[in-house]
């Protein structure tokens, strides 16, 4: 009896084991993405798109967890080293490099090499010639410059500054207008922000941080100290310095005439209803056109997902022409890193988004290196001591290449 | 007996436990990892002995934090501790509204570090109050707003801490006074003596053991600043501290055996100048 009641109870727990095993097979697979889209302005947006893609893919559920640009950097570390990562990870350009080169993100050049000729903004995510994400959204920065200080300032409605030199005379221009107006926009002393102004002038003047082969530092070029001195003469005679956002307030006030921002002042100056004739332009060189910094939002997998080919699918939907439009015309952001995307009519026909397109087009993107951290915080120590400490340019650039070469030395 | 132990013990363990997981361990592992190249999402760490003691001498970024937190401590804490005794000493006496004026010093110390540190980056920006204020007081503020200047930046920041700080201190030098016998200044005014030498030979000697208090506890606070550094400046226009070069190092670039190693670094200078400060006090009231 005692026997026949212990295989009544081996028989009713394998039972169900078994059906909690085959509930389990049968029941959809969840993905999880994390994500920084997180303004109620674009998350609807983003959902939607998630709840389309489950309603067509009936066995496929994705677990949306938003991060934030505060810390969501610490999280994406901590989980890959504790082998919590998500499935699919939204990574900005200068992390890549970072988790495929410790090995943490799936390689997917078999997968997406058919792609690369339909986006733009592959070289951040190629590392030893292998691919490990698919560009998303791009972003860069360009001039906004308020009309009516530029016609006040050169008496021609037309105007637009393609060189350098015409740049500098139209921010004096509209800094000798008076009444505490400034010419140009400086970035004071901002984490993460301030060498993203200068790189442009970098650039543009035709510097280079690190050699082609990457042995050598050679941030100190003639290039380089044509720029920063450029830079810093714009910075010390006709412009307002100050923060990021407060250049922005100032430029929406009519208080500064140039600056150079991203396509989020685009969509302030929209939700916000701000009237402000303004226009946006590329970024002058010494000869035009100059170049911007271009960075963006990557979609990558983890080397450790057990989903491989349902995050690789998820990941082509949402980068696919209609619901990339989707995304930018609920953000109204410029930057779609397809090209199909990039060619809508939603683009062409506003002169202001279509000035970010063409500028991606001209911009490189970082040179991608897993130092990129370090040598970005040389980069901006040394613009911190030569525009606000005194340091003389050549000192100031001397002294980053010393340290960018020991970076190279000790790799 | 045996039981009650165990017993004792067993209520006991949660916070034993407590101790030796997120305490002790950490204490000690942070210690070994000093010694190591350890940086997260690396497969492996090896043993490099001294390497980043003596990096970290030569490391520009730390030993200008290194300055700036010394510069800090320095700055504040006799300011905030004398201040702090001349409120105390003030608003001891009974006058009207003497309630509101100590809930008025005291409250920057119950607020949030952060919603301070923001209202303050608003009023030192240009066009901030205390901007305007300095400009029409003719003192020549930057243009920029004292933040976004390396002349400026950190002592902006003393001067809020030291604010926000006295409330906290004064309550402690109020509870010494407080506990100060009365008789010993009756006994005074007989044997003739005026209220400063009552104030040197009386307050002042019987005050030494909170003054003591004070001055280690804002010794400890004091190198660890951070969170005003970290929501003001972000650690730029000459302001990094050696905590937020930690944070920097460890939880920004995670490489934790270098940021262990300044760790362990400002372990030893905030307990080289408690002892010193401690001897320094037993050393006078001996005398």
């Amino acid at each position: 009896m005692k026997t026949n009641k212990l295989y009544a109870i081996i028989l009713i727990v394998s039972l169900l084991g078994l059906l909690s095993c085959s509930g389990k097979n049968n029941g959809p697979t969840t993905i999880e993405w994390w994500q920084f889209w997180t303004d109620p302005s674009i998350k609807p947006t983003l959902e939607k798109i998630v709840a389309d893609y489950e309603a067509q893919n009936p066995d496929i559920k994705i677990k949306l967890t938003d991060l934030t640009w505060g810390n969501g950097h610490e999280k994406i570390v901590v989980a890959f080293s504790s082998g919590t990562a998500p499935d699919i990870v939204e990574l900005g350009s200068d992390w890549i490099y970072e988790f495929a080169s410790t090995g943490q993100l799936m390689p997917m050049s078999k997968d997406l090499v058919k792609d690369t000729s339909g986006y733009y903004g592959w070289p951040p995510a190629i590392y030893n010639n292998d691919i490990y994400a698919m560009p998303w959204i791009l972003g860069t920065r360009v001039l906004y410059i308020n009309r009516t200080l530029m016609i006040r300032a050169m008496k021609d409605s037309n105007f637009v500054p393609i060189t350098f030199d015409q740049l500098k005379t139209l921010c004096f221009k509209i800094d000798s207008l008076g009444n505490g107006v400034r010419g140009f926009g400086s970035n004071a002393a901002e984490k993460h922000t301030l060498y993203k102004k200068f790189l442009p002038f970098f650039w543009s003047f035709g510097g280079r941080i690190i050699s082609r082969n990457g042995n050598f530092a050679v941030i100190s070029s003639q290039k380089g100290y044509d720029a920063l001195k450029y830079y810093k003469n714009l910075s010390d005679s006709c412009s307002l310095v100050d923060t990021q956002r407060r250049i922005e307030d100032a430029f929406l006030a009519g208080k500064v005439g140039v600056i150079i921002s991203g396509d989020w002042l685009l969509k302030r100056i929209r939700n916000e209803k701000i009237n402000i004739d303004f226009m946006t332009a590329l970024i002058p060189g010494p000869v035009y056109p100059g170049k911007s910094f271009v960075g963006g939002e990557y979609l990558s997998v983890s080397a450790k997902s057990p989903h491989r080919a349902e995050a690789l699918k998820f990941i082509r939907y949402i980068t696919d022409r209609e619901n990339q439009l989707a995304f930018c015309k609920a953000n109204y952001s410029a930057n779609p890193s397809n090209k199909e995307t990039a060619n809508d009519k939603f683009f062409n026909d506003d002169p202001a988004l279509q000035i970010f397109i063409k500028e991606i087009n001209l911009s490189p993107f970082p040179a991608p290196d897993p130092q990129w951290v370090y040598i970005e915080d040389i980069i901006e120590t040394m613009l911190e001591e030569v525009l606000f400490k005194g340091m003389p340019v050549a000192d100031g650039l001397y002294a980053a290449r010393g340290k960018i070469q020991k970076l190279i030395d000790n790799k | 007996m045996n039981s009650r132990r165990a017993v004792g013990s067993l209520f006991a363990s949660p916070w034993i436990l407590t101790f030796l997981i997120f305490w002790l361990f950490p204490l000690l592992y942070s210690l070994y990892l000093g010694f190591t190249d350890y940086r997260l999402l690396r497969p492996s760490f090896h043993w490099v002995g001294f390497q980043n003691f003596a990096a970290l001498f030569s490391d520009s970024a730390f030993t200008e934090a290194l300055k700036n937190t010394f510069y800090f401590v320095l700055g504040t804490i006799p300011v905030t501790t004398i201040v702090a005794l001349l409120v105390a000493l003030l608003v001891e006496k009974q006058f009207a509204g003497r309630t509101i004026f100590r809930s008025g010093y005291f409250m920057p110390s119950i607020t949030s570090m952060v919603v301070i540190a923001l209202i303050f980056t608003n009023l030192y920006s240009r066009g901030g109050y205390i901007h305007i204020l300095a400009q029409i007081l003719g003192l020549g503020p930057p243009e920029n707003g004292f933040l976004l200047s390396n002349k400026t930046a950190l002592m902006a920041i003393m001067a809020m801490d030291i604010w926000m700080s006295v409330g906290y201190y004064m309550l402690l030098f109020l509870a010494g006074l407080k506990s100060i016998p009365e008789e010993l200044y009756e006994a005074a005014v007989v044997a003739g003596a005026g209220r400063t030498r009552q104030f040197f030979s009386i307050t002042l000697p019987l005050l030494k053991p909170v003054a003591l208090f004070i001055v280690v506890i804002n010794t400890i606070k004091s190198f660890q600043i951070f969170t005003e550094i970290f929501v003001m400046t972000g650690g730029k226009s000459g302001t990094s501290t050696a905590v937020y070069f930690i944070y920097e190092t460890g939880l920004s670039r995670f490489e934790f055996g270098y940021a262990s190693a300044a760790a362990y670094i400002l372990f030893l200078i905030i307990a080289v100048f408690s002892l010193a400060q401690f001897g320094l006090f037993q050393q006078r009231s001996l005398q």
